[in-house]
């Protein structure tokens, strides 16, 4: 096709770059590779090789220490992820709520295996490691939402509203720990020191 | 600090790490990650001993005694501890063949061995390597490892001079080390995490001067030189320790060869002047020793061809020729990389032709001798450093001393086993103190990108800012050429305050006899020592002993243009300038020592085969002062001989030979001048600065040009052989001529586009290279060593197209 | 709704958890409203920075991040102040499998984090703070960032705080995906813009931190709890727990528990009352728990176990660690290779990669081991030299990851060794797979 030249990303997100900038002290400035690097991601699903090569300039490192550090993380892609963007924490907690399972049905229903994005550019599916959602497992990470408490019935109507455009925000899982009181049994087998 | 090691009391300096504490025990411990002269990270995990250490009581401030003893209680650590980045403590005990330590290193070993690939039959390392000795001695010979290893790229090229070889690595980080640590530039790194980190550049190539030195720190043959890649066993090369004439440091390097081939050069730890390191023109610029083309037998005219010859019948040729000569009427001319004893031939032969027609070159107008000498170690030591011209393609090594005064940790003391092996003052990634680093230069150089204060200025206006730095010294109002008020006056007294300050200038100022006064007078005035950049290997050795014409009408210029009647000419190629080639032609004797064929052998009347600095015994003086051996490899170079060697064959076919030959005359005079023995040198080098002499007999004659629009710059490649030496040639590409891109568009000129120029006579060849960081209006040329560094005039209309870039 | 009930002993009061899951908790309106920032008044114009760090060695508190040590003591090993920028540093990574206590305040209670970090910044003397916050945590990071912003606006932040002639300000900075950058030096080179690799101590972060400079490092608990000894005082903090282990902690029960969740509980409470009143019990047989993190050596469910008072002493001493409190309970028919192949592969992922016995044992040969056992493939000898390498791994590593993925590895072997025998021996696991996924 044509040679089209690429517009540098921060191009016409000054203001973006210097607010992240500016977020770190004058000697501190290379502190900023994991923000923009971030930015990128957010905007493009992935961080390409002449993206790395902006940041670089930007911050005055070469490209390689950009890429040695990007690398370095797990949510940094190479490659462009999907639209969704489907992860699942795979760690013991999960796992012990069913997170195997729940890999499966979603590995069989979008047709994909792990690290991987359909052609349409709409799903990914990855398996991740602890989400930190341990007791409101198992837990599935869109994009940047987590859905926690994923049973069968309730993955399965996240899939479909996937696959209408229609995903909703999650709820708040968290029952608050004010919730339940009803529930408490007082403690009975040790007296508090010091609480009347 | 008292320390035990494996029952052995020492007496050692607090700071002293663990592992130096066991090599001074004369025991030994594995380690791959720790390196002499790089911080100390602990990564490899392979130093593992154990370690104990009394312990004071808190509340008594006295020493916990065992019960039984009566002694200081020992405190183990729960754990096998890492011994590079282990503090010695007072009445620590260490313990390397405890059993513990032993099962440790044993499965350290194993572990470090299940992801490599143990193909050490056909690895360019094997026999030394690091691993494969350190997994003798230390590891259990088998391995429970049963599964699949690990499968990377095997032959990644990571530049034309330096292969990776991805499932050898043991991830031990000297490398990506090194770049940070040594020249600052972090152009490799880990990638990935966990078992799959590997190592890689995302750049192209990998841009730093000295990239050639990870393939002798890397501990495996995971990092190969790609100019000797499978040419030889090691237990098959002869090592040959010299001194390298690449450049003015005179860096410790040795030569491997076998069969009469040069086949590797890798750095030799000199702790004064290089450390461990080299830069790649000094490592990877020998290919053209091994080249078909050299000249091996002296040749004689016959008519339009050049034909064989022996040395006696060509000595007897000159000698006749030379004997018909009246006084002064014979000129001799050496390269400035010659040694002190080719250097005393030349002028006993021009004494015995009764001629004070002698130079060497290229040499500049002003003394390369500082009045006030800083060694490379004062550098590295140093607290202030004002450097004005392009340090790093003059004399890399001068560059990497100056990145180790910015860390602010002086020389390391010695241990009987040598530099220490955990220094512990060096980190990862240090502060450096770029404040005390003022760079000057008429265009970017690499240097300014680690300096507090970077000033371009005008071509040719040293002089100017070294006065005007020397009224402000002296407390009077100047203005510096770009330089703030502030910071011209930041600059005075930070060098006036500091107490190890030191001054470095190049050829740039050395062009113009003013300049270098002034330059001289600045340092005088704010009691700076003075680093002086010769543009050779030997330009202070050759300048000290007097290689220089007797008159002003007698240097290398008057020479060529047609002051003498014969000319013998030693590893110069002056008829690349088509003016003199003229004037060569019209002599009635021209004797050229060469290595290889070129513009000026082609008018000899004789040409005699000349070895390269590799293959030449002698001494030669580097930029500090300090007296260096250059000793010989076995390499086949044919009849080549040095000069001394041709000077003596002349000097006897002259009849003149006297009672001692000109080998010891010249150790006499030697000793005489140095007040060292020239057979016992130290191997690090004996430092003997001399003064500058006040009256120079080369007169400072020649006004410099003030005006240019060229600029010869300095380059670390020796640009006469890049040609000859295909990886070098193929990594860092023909020479460049750099303008910014005003020039470039007014000329119509494009990057990488090949075009040809007259440089002051010389047609030359160039890859167009285009730097907004150069002011617009000059072009920079680098330097050949027919051409002195400095500004000049150039035609550009000669500038000719010759290609496209690919 | 000031007066929140919770499902603890009504005995205790829940302090920091106390607007957890409220409505519009986390807004700055909402925290004012509940005395939030008289705190940070208080310490900022009525102490001196000496006497906070004091107040805070006085209670006891130790560092909820995992290895518990006493964070009055570690803010008084700053260097004396010099006039070189100094921070303070929240350790918001949490990523240890099992842990989710500090997602609660930076999702729910940002202002808490906020205070907290000004009390301590004030406390040290460092007018920069940093919270490292992981970077899965999105809503946790928008909140915070939004409440930053918030308590600049009102002057809680940036130039001269409260009026008190003391500067402060707050950067927000977010992980990318790696265990390691919770581990206080990792985190630090990541925050600098290198790779997260740990760092060599000495120098401690005291002495050279963030960018060089002087940096205590503490976490988000550990911080926000500094906030309620300053208000209430050391001697109410001491008046729950006990002597070795003072205050409250967090408990996170993940697993087959009743009612899984987070718990506000004083110290010294046993893992019995927290397994079986808080959380209600236990819906299938447990056979082991892990008491703070998968870190944690592993106890088996045995009134021994049960009985020990979460204390940091008892924990050590019964031969696990108190860590970051996150219980994670596996149930009685899990495979205990199988459950090991997954702690294993989490710090096979998660290793740097720096040292050798990480790189190579932890992220590479331990999983494959585990690999080959759970594929039936295991041979006599396989558990003696799993056992033979990870003695050779333990204690060797440069950073405690590599520990953190062996120490319940042999926990796992010493307790239910019949279960890699009996793998090893007929190829497969003594319990069939079975399927947890709730409907
Ligand atoms: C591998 C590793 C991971 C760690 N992860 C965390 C973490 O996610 N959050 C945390 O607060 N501390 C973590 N720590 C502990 C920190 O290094 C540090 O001790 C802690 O943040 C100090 O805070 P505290 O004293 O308040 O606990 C980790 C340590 C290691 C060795
Ligand atoms: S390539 Fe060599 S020097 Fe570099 S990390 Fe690997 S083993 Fe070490
Ligand atoms: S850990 Fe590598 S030499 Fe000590």
């Amino acid at each position: 096709m044509m040679d089209t030249k690429i517009q540098a990303f921060f191009a016409d997100k000054q203001d973006l770059l210097s607010e992240i900038l500016e977020r770190y002290p004058d000697y501190g400035q290379r502190s900023a590779v994991m923000p923009l690097l971030r930015a990128v991601q957010d905007a493009e699903r992935h961080v390409s090789e002449l993206r790395i090569k902006e940041i670089a300039d930007i911050l005055g490192i070469s490209a390689t220490a950009v890429k040695g550090v990007m690398s370095f993380y797990s949510t940094y892609h190479e490659q462009p992820v999907g639209k969704y963007h489907i992860q699942i924490c795979s760690t013991l907690s999960c796992s012990l709520a069913g997170s195997d399972e729940m890999y499966d049905y979603l590995a069989n229903e979008l047709d994909l295996v792990n690290g991987e994005t359909d052609k349409d550019g709409q799903f990914s599916l990855q398996k991740v490691e602890c989400l930190g959602s341990c007791t409101t497992a198992p837990v599935l990470q869109i994009n940047d939402d987590y859905y926690e408490n994923v049973g069968k019935k309730r993955c399965k109507h996240l899939v479909d509203s996937m696959r209408e455009n229609k995903l909703e925000k999650p709820w708040r899982e968290r029952k608050g720990d004010h919730e339940g009181a009803e529930k408490a049994k007082p403690l009975q087998k040790t007296a508090l020191k010091g609480v009347s | 600090m008292k320390v035990k090691v494996n029952g052995i009391e020492l007496e050692l300096a607090p700071g002293t790490s663990a592992i130096d504490a066991v090599f001074a025990a004369g025991s030994d411990v594995p380690y791959f990650c720790s390196h002499e002269y790089m911080s100390p990270v602990g990564s490899c995990r392979m130093c593992l001993a154990k370690i104990g250490a009394p312990r004071k009581d808190r509340a008594t401030g006295n020493w916990v005694l065992d019960e039984e003893t009566g002694e200081p209680q020992i405190f183990w650590f729960p754990n096998p501890m890492a011994t590079c980045t282990t503090a010695i403590m007072e009445g620590m005990v260490i313990e390397t063949e405890a059993e513990e330590a032993v099962k440790a290193q044993r499965g350290m070993v194993e572990m470090t061995l299940i992801n490599h690939p143990l193909d050490c039959p056909i690895c360019d390392k094997g026999g030394a390597c690091e691993l494969q000795d350190r997994a003798y001695e230390y590891g259990e010979g088998i391995s429970r490892f049963e599964f699949d290893k690990r499968h990377q790229e095997k032959h990644h090229q990571l530049s034309e001079l330096i292969t990776l070889d991805r499932e050898r690595c043991i991830h031990c980080k000297r490398c990506i080390r090194f770049f940070e640590e040594v020249p600052g530039d972090e152009v490799l790194d880990f990638i990935e995490r966990g078992g799959h980190t590997y190592i890689a550049t995302v750049e192209e190539g990998l841009e730093s001067n000295f990239t050639g030195n990870i393939t002798d720190l890397c501990p495996v043959g995971a990092l190969l030189d790609r100019t000797s890649r499978f040419k030889g066993r090691n237990w098959e090369y002869e090592h040959t320790i010299t001194s390298s004439l690449d450049d003015a440091s005179g860096s410790a390097i040795v030569l491997d060869s076998r069969t009469g081939r040069l086949e590797r050069i890798k750095a030799e730890l000199n702790t004064q002047v290089n450390k461990l390191w080299i830069d790649d023109s000094t490592r990877f610029g020998y290919e053209y020793v091994n080249s078909s083309e050299r000249i091996k037998t002296p040749l004689i005219r016959k008519g339009d061809n050049l034909e064989a010859a022996s040395w006696q019948e060509v000595s007897e040729f000159i000698a006749d020729k030379l004997a018909k000569l009246a006084q002064k009427e014979a000129a001799i001319v050496l390269r400035a990389d010659s040694t002190l004893e080719e250097g005393y031939a030349a002028k006993n032969l021009a004494k015995i032709l009764e001629t004070g027609q002698i130079d060497h070159y290229p040499r500049q107008l002003a003394s390369v001798i500082p009045n006030n000498s800083a060694s490379l170690n004062d550098l590295a030591s140093s607290d202030a450093i004002f450097v004005i011209g392009d340090v790093s393609q003059n004399v890399p090594i001068v560059d990497l001393r100056i990145k180790d005064a910015l860390k602010g940790v002086a020389p390391p003391e010695m241990f009987e086993h040598g530099v220490p092996i955990a220094d512990l003052r060096l980190k990862e990634r240090m502060i450096r103190k770029k404040e005390i680093l003022t760079v000057a230069a008429p265009y970017n150089v690499d240097l300014m990108r680690h300096a507090g204060q970077a000033h371009i200025y005008e071509a040719n206006s040293e002089e100017a800012i070294f006065k005007a730095l020397t009224k402000i010294a002296n407390g009077e109002d100047s203005s510096v050429a770009a330089m703030s008020n502030e910071q011209a006056e930041a600059l005075v007294k930070r060098l006036n305050e500091a107490n190890n300050a030191i001054i470095i200038y190049d050829g740039f100022s050395l062009a113009s006899p003013a300049a270098a006064i002034a330059a001289r007078n600045f340092a005088n005035a704010v009691g700076a020592k003075e680093i002086i950049l010769g543009q050779m290997a030997n330009s202070y050795g050759l300048e000290a002993i007097q290689v220089l014409p007797s008159h002003e009408r007698y240097g290398y210029a008057e020479i060529m243009q047609g002051s003498a009647k014969a000319l013998i000419i030693s590893e110069l190629n002056p008829a690349n300038n088509s003016q003199y080639a003229q004037n060569l032609k019209e002599l009635e004797l021209l004797v050229v020592h060469s290595i290889f064929e070129n513009e000026t052998t082609a008018l000899a009347d004789v040409v005699l085969p000349a070895k390269s600095g590799y293959e030449k015994q002698g001494t030669i003086v580097n930029l500090e002062g300090r007296l260096l051996e250059v000793n010989a490899a076995p390499i086949d170079a044919g009849q080549a001989q040095d000069f001394e060697f041709l000077a003596a064959s002349i000097i006897a076919a002259l009849g003149k030979e006297g009672k001692e030959d000109l080998a010891s005359l010249a150790h006499k005079a030697i000793r005489k001048q140095f007040g060292v023995d020239s057979k016992k040198l130290d191997p690090e080098g004996d430092l003997k600065p001399l003064k500058p002499r006040a009256n120079n007999k080369a007169k400072l004659h020649i006004q410099s040009t003030n005006i240019g629009n060229a600029l010869i710059v300095p380059t670390m490649l020796r640009l006469e052989y890049i040609d000859k030496n295909p990886h070098l040639l193929a990594e860092r590409g023909a020479a460049k001529l750099t303008m910014n891109s005003i020039d470039a568009d007014a000329n119509g000129l494009k990057n990488a586009e090949i075009v040809s120029l007259d440089v002051a006579g010389i047609k030359r060849s160039f890859s167009v290279q285009i730097k907004d960081s150069v002011p617009a209006g000059l072009w920079l040329i680098p330097a050949l060593p027919e051409q002195a560094i400095g500004l000049l005039e150039l035609d550009r209309a000669s500038l000719k197209k010759e290609l496209e870039p690919a | 709704m000031d007066n929140i009930t919770s499902r603890h002993d009504p005995r205790f009061e829940v302090t920091m958890y106390k607007y957890m899951g409220v409505e519009n908790s986390h807004k700055l309106d909402f925290y004012e409203q509940h005395g939030g920032y008289q705190t940070a008044k208080k310490a900022l114009t009525t102490m001196q920075s000496v006497d906070i760090v004091n107040e805070v060695k006085a209670s006891g508190l130790r560092g909820r991040g995992g290895a518990g040590f006493p964070m009055g003591v570690k803010w008084s090993f700053m260097p004396p102040v010099d006039g070189r920028q100094r921070f303070i540093v929240c350790n918001a990574d949490e990523s240890e499998p099992g842990s989710t206590k500090d997602r609660f305040v930076l999702e729910d209670d940002p202002h808490q984090l906020i205070e907290g970090m000004i009390i301590a910044g004030y406390a040290i003397q460092a007018t920069l703070g940093v919270i490292y916050i992981r970077g899965e945590y999105h809503l946790g990071y928008t909140r915070l960032y939004d409440a930053i912003n918030e308590a600049r606006a009102k002057g809680y932040l940036g130039k001269n705080v409260l009026a008190s002639n003391f500067d402060f300000d707050l950067i927000l900075h977010r992980g990318a995906g790696a265990y390691i950058c919770g581990e206080e030096s990792a985190l630090m080179n990541s925050f600098e813009g290198y790779r997260a690799n740990p760092r060599l101590k000495p120098p401690f972060p005291a002495q050279a931190g963030v960018y060089g400079f002087p940096t205590s490092v503490n976490n988000v608990t550990s911080i926000a709890s500094g906030v309620h000894i300053i208000a209430k005082g050391a001697d109410w903090f001491k008046s729950m727990g006990t002597q070795d282990s003072s205050g409250f902690h967090h408990v996170q029960i993940s697993g087959p528990a009743v009612r899984r969740g987070v718990y506000e509980v004083p110290m010294g409470i046993t893992y019995r009352e927290i397994i079986f009143d808080l959380a209600g019990g236990v819906t299938e047989p447990v056979k082991a728990f892990i008491p703070g993190g998968s870190s944690c050596p592993m106890f088996p469910f045995t009134d021994e176990y049960l009985d020990l008072t979460m204390e940091y002493g008892v924990v050590a001493k019964a031969g696990s660690m108190m860590g970051t409190g996150g219980i994670i309970l596996i149930p009685e028919d899990k495979c205990i290779v199988d459950a090991l192949a997954n702690v294993v592969h989490f710090y096979a992922h998660e290793s740097c990669g720096k040292c050798t016995p990480c790189r190579e044992g932890v992220s590479t040969w331990l999983p494959k081991m585990y690999a080959k056992l759970l594929a039936g493939l295991g041979e006599s000898g396989d558990l003696e030299l799993l056992e033979d390498v990870s003695h050779n791994i333990r204690g060797r590593s440069f950073c405690p990851l590599a520990d953190a993925c062996i120490m319940p590895v042999q926990a796992s072997i010493k307790h239910f060794r019949h279960e890699y025998e009996y793998i090893i021996e007929h190829g497969k696991s003594m319990y069939a797979k079975k399927s947890r996924w709730q409907e």
